[in-house]
């Protein structure tokens, strides 16, 4: 049987479609869910994503009010049965105001706002990440050091904590993903490193590597003719398979799928 | 104090005509979630935007503040000047926590401007103030900073400690970096 995915849409998500298709493009079934129906039918799903958007227009903070919501609740409880919860953007801040990661019952992290040379604000654009050694379940089977080039379109995508945390995690292989240059390189400056995050984090998980808060959108690089010629580096050539062969961005929905096989 | 005394520090207090969404939102899921919000009977929000090294009076403060698209809309927004301590509070009684971004709450361009209009050179700190009114018989600061602080998902709302600072309770200006908080 099909795993079933349900997609969370709160008030002021807007990326549930590409989302939802993502999955599907992965193999698996996926169903938007509105914050409208009762959270407790969220039990019955395999997974759960939270996609980008503005939830509650950002009100208070990015993330505040959806990560109080009955329906994130539920996902939190799931998670703890070893569920897959993947958060997009907004859905990574989700995550990380509710506490789901890094893990542990509290809130241990922000994701502040962007801190950029000679600019504030949102800021979009397509950059690269490496996948590190992790135990996460959308990245594992990713040889580390591999390169995925993905777009970015945030305003508040810095992650940060208590000093040395962030280096804490990354050493725990709780940062499967890491902003890097055309190199491969740890991204150090703007703007390989496009929001000043520590440790160059672009993704942090927890540790039982089930839940995933990843700022860039992979489900915006689902197809190889997506990808910004600028930036294509090995997904650059003669477009193997065509424009529509699977891009950088489907890997992780495409880990997703593997895991679910694989439980 | 008169209009024609010059101040070195003046406070904004910017609120909505309308009823401010984020805080209604606010209160919604404070009383919902939050051991701290079931005692809320009453949750406001301001912007609060501190001037700092003005040689300017009062009212041409207020006067720069409201002639500007800088600081506030005077269609949709009021603003409420105060420049002493002694000066009242917009809505007196109230809990009052300010919260603001760890080293982002400058505002560089609302400070070119007031250089390019008035020739001074001054400090823009932008944050927000919450005032919250609890049920009778609550301890309202002790209430006020279990709604502020971000510890876990049943505990705090307003300011998620790893990337803003706040701080709670009476104060002298300026309220922005003031002691309690941290900049």
């Amino acid at each position: 049987m099909t795993a079933r995915i349900a997609v969370l849409q709160l008030p002021g998500v807007n990326c549930e479609t590409e989302t939802a298709w993502a999955i599907e493009r992965a193999g698996l079934a996926a169903e938007v869910f509105r914050w409208t129906r009762p959270a407790r039918e969220l039990r019955d799903f395999q997974g759960y994503v939270l996609p980008g958007g503005f939830s509650y227009q950002d009100r208070v903070r990015a993330g505040a009010l959806a990560a109080k919501s009955p329906l994130v609740e539920v996902v939190a409880e799931e998670s703890e049965r070893g569920k897959p919860v993947l958060g997009i953007c907004n859905g990574a801040q989700v995550l990380v105001e509710a506490g789901l990661v890094p893990g542990g019952g509290g809130v241990e992290l922000a994701l502040a706002r962007n801190r950029m040379e000679r600019r504030t604000g949102y800021y979009a654009r397509w950059i690269r990440v490496r996948v590190e050694p992790s135990p996460c379940v959308f990245t594992h089977a990713l040889e580390p050091g591999r390169v995925l080039p993905l777009p970015m379109a945030h305003g508040e995508g810095r992650f940060t904590g208590a000093p040395g945390r962030m280096a804490a995690l990354v050493r725990a292989g709780q940062a499967p993903l890491r902003y890097c240059d055309a190199a491969g390189g740890v991204a150090t400056a703007f703007p390989d490193l496009p929001n000043g995050a520590e440790e160059s984090a672009a993704a942090v998980c927890n540790a039982r590597g089930n839940v995933l808060a990843i700022m860039p959108h992979p489900e915006r690089a689902l197809e190889r003719g997506t990808v910004a010629r600028s930036i294509r580096g090995a997904w650059h050539g003669p477009l193997r398979g065509g424009p529509t062969a699977s891009g950088p961005g489907a890997v992780l929905f495409a880990g997703l799928q593997r895991h679910l096989v694989e439980a | 104090m008169t209009g024609a005394t010059t101040v070195s520090l003046a406070q904004a207090w910017i609120a909505l005509r309308a009823d401010d969404p984020d805080a209604v939102s606010a209160l919604l899921v404070a009383r919902a979630s939050l051991g701290a919000g079931r005692a809320l009977a009453e949750l406001r929000r301001w912007r609060l935007i501190e001037l700092a090294g003005s040689r300017l009076d009062r009212d041409a403060i207020a006067g720069h503040l409201h002639g500007s698209t800088q600081f506030y809309n005077p269609h949709k927004e009021h603003c409420v000047v105060r420049v002493t301590d002694a000066d009242p509070l917009p809505a007196p009684g109230l809990a009052y926590a300010v919260v603001w971004e760890r080293d982002g709450d400058r505002r560089a361009a609302a400070e070119r401007w007031w250089r390019h209009e008035t020739g001074e050179t001054v400090e823009v700190h932008e944050a927000h103030v919450w005032g919250a009114a609890f049920a009778p018989g609550t301890a309202a600061d002790v209430a006020m900073d279990e709604l502020v602080r971000v510890r876990d998902a049943r505990h705090g709302l307003l300011c998620n400690p790893w990337s803003q600072a706040s701080a709670t309770g009476p104060r002298q200006l300026p309220w922005i970096g003031a002691p309690g908080g941290e900049r």
